[in-house]
């Protein structure tokens, strides 16, 4: 009976927490890519590894612990209600109850069993990064980063919090975030795999990206790597994650998500080559080695006309997409 | 404090200035390192601080043992504190122990897992190239490019023997003892004393000749740093325990001379004995990992 | 546990107690209790300071922009903790004030030089003498530390006074790549101070324990806090000194050029962090296992129970700090470690659970069935079983390598450390220092002070933790003087929190004023049947001396 009755409290209060916990989500209008002021959870992911990490925690992190925790605290209450010295004068004085004891070792097995299954499946997921298509490198400095896309041949853009959004007052919620908003960001492709090799020049910095779940250490004289595809353009905000002196709150992270026409124009205008480009060049050069050892003059003439199209027409696109990369 | 209502064998202890003036002294010792390696308060570097807070130290150490060996000797220490005096000096033991596996534990990450220092992992340049130049000079595929090692079977290995045997002396030393030859028992501590002096020479000849010929630092590899760093904090510590447990084996020889210890009592002597024999056996592990299987 | 043990004697021969002169007695003290006392009071003060410092911490978050830290406070004007590198500073001398200044001379040095030597029937600690140099080598290592506030750290020289590296101090942060000055020297000392202190305390604890049990008391009679402390002295014995190496290396690359964190000379930063965690790990269970030992019997003594599955109990804190050992890299998931080490590393640091989750279940069960009494010490119990398991279980949520890449370096993680620090071994503190608070000082504290005080620990703590949980989820990294505004409603939450709890100990300290000037008798044994373990039998305080004829211990029911 008491215990129905318990089982059935406990069942009520966990409902009104799911419930709060829901209406939290959507008190809070959750914005992709930055913190949200009052929300409650995760920030919500805009790549894969971050939607799995998101439904490992919300699926089954989050709702194992309450529950746990909530089993304990009905046992506390439930003692503190049955059990005070009014309701029960006389204790008793046993001590030991194998079975139990043996219940309380194996299930807690069983469920940190049960975590570890989806822990390393996700764990894998972040391991095994799909061939990529773009490699950026991260460099931490004392206090700003700088990219390289070192297959590109784009080289040293240093990204630095932009200073109206160093003071609370010059900045602005929309465009230039407090303390997120930077000058030059890391521009990618959408829907692309992207590798980012992440090192630090002094001391030891932190790559983060909540909306991607992207968390690697910027270390002298190691070169670490972590990926992510982001899924819909836009522009997504992290901060530096590990201490690295006066300035660590000020060296924002701000990836833009562009399309791939928009990101090759972006390349070509940074000085360096797209993969078509560079891919077209190969091809060339190696039709033109071809050609050569074959037979001479004629053949060669119209591969450098088609060397020399390429460039033209990423020029123009370029221009096209200039604003969008400030 | 003996009392009649006490009944029973522990051994409480009178009030003692030694702790107080101990960690006064060694707040200037540590303050004056300091001072001594940077400066501080305006004060220019000088060791006169440092100096002053060792010496300090000293004294306090020197009038707790002697406070110690006075109480020993009016009958406080019992069997049952002598066996806590066992479980101290055990104990102690086991932490020095792990004192030691901090330089080990540096000393194995490089030698093992060097060739994921050369691989990718390494965002340095120079770093990648030295560590995949590793194995040019030595067959084991390891040794830092630019590292001339010491080879082990000239000083180490006498070094070694010299620790082996001073094993021997001391024990004999300690069966001496315990039969009541006291002769016998000086003659096989002084030779250890000996022994350890010869080691520690040997040993700072050893440095010498490494420092003098650059055989760990010197322009030619980037990860040199971190060999000789491993080799001399691993080999130095080792050899500052030496020291220690020289000296400690000296002043049960003086102890000794002034006839202190008898047969069925004496576990200073011992307590120095185990240490001795914990460097012994620190030495053997840093002989058979840096010098023999990691070295040339 | 030897709770139904009875003493088969009387021992109150405290006539011929003769206490020596006042400076005698506090400076030179070879007395486990007054040592105890002075332990203390060490603690009290260092708690006091580092509340006050997380107080300019909140304060300074309490909004987006700089409140505190900036040019032309009141900080700046005293030229302490002046600029954004003050509170770096002020975040290090927060954690290393609370953690080796506060919980481990609480629990250890206090409470475990009171009541270790009387629970196991010993007149004494085996080595009086060690036993003081372990205190004043701390308030040594106090001093090192008080003054690298007042030195030039950061690579700002004289702008930039004390260290800021964290209390991880993770080079080249602590290198002289970031911190040139000689503040972070002197850390170093300080630690090693307060390292030796720790490691002659835990030989001093470890042979007490071994060798000084009165007859017929086996370990597996042992009180339960006995136990507890054995197991942290040999957590402090072993991995105290791979930690004064890992800091001896740092001095070494910092003065005299050697290259072991240094990757331009072919050294590893990373490998500091494997050093430190290698202690950083156990050492966190070496502050909560003596508030475990506290909290089983306060548990046992008022719900007039014994301890429930006693050897389990004992056993499973063998067991945690075994695993502690095992366990150290879920602290760096990020920094790079291969597939198999990470995947090891959840698993093993999950683990941990178990044992934990027995001890939870065991004290529940202890309660279980008896008459509860709802006195001060009690509720504090009450409350650490509650809030551990919180911080315990969001512990479980950051092993997992895969969730801890968003979580690590949030304020989720700062959450779970003050869960399990702030609300589990702070409350354990306060448990115990109520427990014994009669005990120890011969009078009687006020029991609705003593609630009041609870209460508004409890609720203040809880404003200020629980929503970091929120605010680490959403991202906000930990150690940021400043923060963008999608943070702000949980901080000034949590900031409002803190004003809470500063009442409190606000109130705790009016609990010991009004204790010290009412000046009610003590009585021996306050708690009645439940408090069972050998300290009750003594007169309160007990004698300068006690123990002079050792009690002999029979297991009446030998149910162990
Ligand atoms: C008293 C101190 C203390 C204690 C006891 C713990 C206990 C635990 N801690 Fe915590 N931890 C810290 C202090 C502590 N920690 C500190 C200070 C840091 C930060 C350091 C820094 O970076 O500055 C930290 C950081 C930290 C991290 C690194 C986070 C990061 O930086 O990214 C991790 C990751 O694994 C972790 C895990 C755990 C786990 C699994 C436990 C477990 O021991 C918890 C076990 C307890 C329970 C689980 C609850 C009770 C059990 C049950 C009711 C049974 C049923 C439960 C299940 C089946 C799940 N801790
Ligand atoms: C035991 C450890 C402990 C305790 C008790 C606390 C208590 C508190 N801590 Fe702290 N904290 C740490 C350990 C602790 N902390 C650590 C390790 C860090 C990480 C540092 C780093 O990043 O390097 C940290 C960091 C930290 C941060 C993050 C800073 C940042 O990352 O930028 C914040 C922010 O809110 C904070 C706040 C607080 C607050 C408001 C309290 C309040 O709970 C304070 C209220 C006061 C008390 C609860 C003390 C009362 C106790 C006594 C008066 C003594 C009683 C003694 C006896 C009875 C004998 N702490
Ligand atoms: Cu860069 Cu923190
Ligand atoms: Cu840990």
């Amino acid at each position: 009976m008491r215990i129905r009755r318990l089982m059935a409290g406990t069942a009520a209060v966990m409902t009104a927490l799911a419930g709060a916990l829901g209406a939290g989500a959507v008190w809070a209008q959750e914005k992709l890519g930055q913190p949200t002021d009052k929300s409650l959870g995760l920030q919500p992911g805009a790549a894969p590894l971050k939607h799995d990490a998101i439904w490992f925690h919300d699926v089954i992190l989050l709702p194992i612990i309450t529950v746990i925790v909530l089993f304990v605290l009905a046992l506390l209450i439930w003692i503190v209600l049955r059990y005070n010295k009014r309701a029960n004068p006389k204790p008793a004085s046993f001590s030991h109850n194998t079975a139990i004891e043996i219940l309380w070792t194996v299930i807690p097995v069983l469920i940190l069993v049960f975590i570890a299954f989806f822990s390393f499946s996700l764990l894998r997921k972040y391991n095994d990064m799909p061939t990529p298509d773009v490699v950026v490198k991260a460099t931490g400095y004392q206090w700003y980063w700088a990219y390289d896309y070192p297959e590109l041949g784009v080289e040293g853009v240093e990204s630095r919090l932009l200073p109206e959004a160093r003071e609370l007052k010059t900045s602005d919620r929309k465009t230039k975030p407090f303390l997120l908003a930077v000058d030059n960001e890391l521009i990618v492709p959408v829907n692309k795999v992207v590798q980012v090799q992440v090192t630090g020049y002094d001391v030891i910095h932190s790559f983060a990206l909540p909306a991607f779940g992207l968390k690697t250490d910027a270390i002298p004289g190691r070169l670490n790597s972590t990926w992510f595809k982001a899924e819909k353009p836009g522009i997504y905000y992290g901060q530096c994650s590990e201490l690295c002196g006066v300035d660590h709150a000020y060296m924002p992270i701000a990836i833009r998500v562009v399309s791939e026409k928009e990101f090759d124009a972006y390349i070509i205008k940074a000085g360096g080559k797209t993969k078509a480009m560079i891919a077209a060049e190969e091809a060339a050069a190696a039709a033109a080695a071809q050609q050569a050892a074959a037979n001479a003059a004629a053949s060669a003439d119209a591969s450098a006309t088609a060397s020399a199209a390429a460039p033209a027409e990423a020029d123009a696109a370029a221009s096209a997409a200039a604003p969008a990369v400030q | 404090m003996s009392n009649d209502a006490v009944k029973h064998d522990y051994h409480i202890i009178n009030p003692s200035p030694w702790p107080l003036l101990g960690s006064l002294f060694s707040v200037v010792m540590f303050i004056g390192l300091v001072i001594w390696m940077k400066g501080l308060f305006g004060i220019e570097k000088t060791p006169v601080v440092f100096a002053g807070g060792l010496l300090g130290v000293l004294y306090v150490m020197w009038g707790w043992w002697a406070d110690v060996i006075k109480e020993s000797r009016a009958g406080d220490h019992t069997p049952v504190v002598q066996i806590g005096l066992r479980y101290g000096m055990i104990m102690f033991i086991a932490s020095e122990v792990m004192f030691f596996v901090a330089w080990f534990w540096v000393f194995f990450e490089m030698a093992l897992f060097h060739e994921h220092r050369a691989g990718v992992a390494s965002a340095i340049e120079e770093v990648r190239t030295a560590w995949a130049s590793a194995g040019s000079t030595d067959p084991n595929g390891w040794m830092p490019a630019g590292v001339e090692a010491v080879s082990a079977w000239q000083l180490p290995l006498l070094n070694t023997l010299l620790l082996l045997l001073s094993g021997t002396t001391v024990t004999w030393a300690h069966h001496a003892l315990q039969e009541g030859d006291r002769n016998g028992a000086k003659w096989g501590l002084f030779l250890t004393v000996i022994l350890g002096a010869i080691f520690t020479s040997v040993q700072a000849f050893e440095y010498y000749h490494i420092v003098h010929h650059h055989l760990f630092f010197n322009e030619e590899a980037a990860n040199a740093g971190l060999y000789g760093s491993a080799f001399f904090m691993a080999t130095g510590f080792h050899g500052f325990h030496v020291l220690i447990g020289t000296i400690f084996l000296l002043i049960c020889l003086i102890r000794l001379m002034r006839g202190g210890f008898t047969p069925q009592k004496h576990f200073g002597f011992e307590a120095a004995a185990w240490y001795w024999h914990f460097v012994d056996v620190v030495w053997l592990f840093l002989f058979a990992f840096i010098y023999v299987i990691f070295g040339a | 546990m030897a709770s139904n043990a009875s003493v088969v004697h009387d021992h109150h021969h405290d006539d011929h107690d003769h206490k020596p002169g006042f400076f005698a007695r506090w400076f030179l003290s070879t007395n486990h209790k007054d040592i105890g006392t002075l332990y203390l009071i060490f603690a009290i003060f260092a708690g006091l300071l580092g509340g006050a410092l997380s107080g300019l911490i909140r304060w300074e978050l309490y909004e987006p922009g700089l409140q505190v830290f900036v040019q032309g406070s009141l900080l700046d004007q005293l030229n302490v903790f002046e600029g954004k590198h003050g509170y770096n500073s002020v975040v290090t001398a927060h954690a290393v004030l609370m953690i080796f200044f506060m919980v481990m001379p609480a629990m250890i040095g206090g409470f475990g030089n009171w009541f270790v030597p009387i629970m196991i029937g010993a007149p004494d600690m085996a080595f009086p003498r060690l036993n003081n140099i372990s205190f004043w080598l701390l308030v040594a290592s106090f001093i090192l530390l008080m003054v690298s506030i007042f030195v030039p750290g950061g690579p700002g020289g004289a702008s930039e006074h004390g260290f800021g590296g964290g209390w991880t101090m993770y080079p080249p942060m602590s290198a002289n790549k970031g911190s040139p000055g000689a503040a972070f020297d002197l850390i170093i000392f300080s630690f090693h101070l307060s390292g030796a202190s720790s490691i002659l305390g835990a030989i001093n604890f470890i042979t007490t324990i071994f060798n000084m049990r009165a007859p017929g008391m086996t370990l597996h009679r042992m009180p339960l806090f006995a136990w507890s402390v054995l197991v942290t002295a040999f957590l402090l014995l072993l991995s105290l000194p791979v930690f004064a190496g890992a800091i001896t290396m740092l001095l070494t690359d910092r003065n005299f050029g050697t290259a072991f964190f240094d990757p331009a000379g072919g050294g590893d930063p990373v490998m500091y962090q494997h050093l430190f965690w290698f202690f950083g790990h156990p050492e966190v269970y070496i502050l909560i296992l003596p508030g475990f030992g506290i909290i089983s019997h306060v548990v046992s003594t008022f719900s007039k129970k014994p301890v429930f599955g006693y050897l389990a109990m004992a056993y499973a804190m063998v067991a945690i700090g075994f695993v502690g050992f095992i366990v150290w890299a879920h602290h760096m998931y990020t920094v790079g470690m291969g597939f198999n080490l990470r995947a090891y590393f959840v698993m093993a640091t999950m683990v941990i659970a178990v044992p934990t989750g027995v001890k939870i279940f065991s004290w529940i069960a202890t309660m279980w069935g008896g008459s509860l009494d709802f006195k001060v010490p009690m509720l504090w119990a009450i409350g650490f079983i509650f809030l551990f398991t919180v911080g315990g279980v969001t512990g479980v949520v950051l092993s997992n390598a895969g969730i801890d890449y968003s979580l690590h370096d949030t304020y989720y993680v700062v959450a779970h450390f003050h869960y399990v620090l702030s609300l589990g071994a702070v409350f354990a503190i306060f448990c115990g220092f109520y427990y014994w608070y009669e005990k120890m000082f011969g009078i009687k504290y006020n029991e609705l002070l003593g609630q009041i005080h609870f209460w508004l620990m409890f609720v203040g703590v809880n404003v200020i933790f629980f929503p970091q949980h929120f605010l680490g989820l959403q991202g906000m990294p930990r150690r940021y003087v400043d923060y963008p505004e999608g943070f702000a409603y949980w901080n000034k939450i949590s900031t409002i929190g803190y004003v809470i709890t500063a009442i409190g100990v606000v109130v705790f300290l009016i609990m010991i004023l009004e204790s010290v000037i009412r000046r009610r008798k003590a009585e021996a044994n306050p708690w009645g049947e439940g408090a069972t373990t050998l300290e009750w039998t003594l007169s309160s305080p007990p004698p300068y001396h006690q123990f002079s004829e050792l009690p002999v211990i029979k297991d009446e029911d030998g149910h162990h």
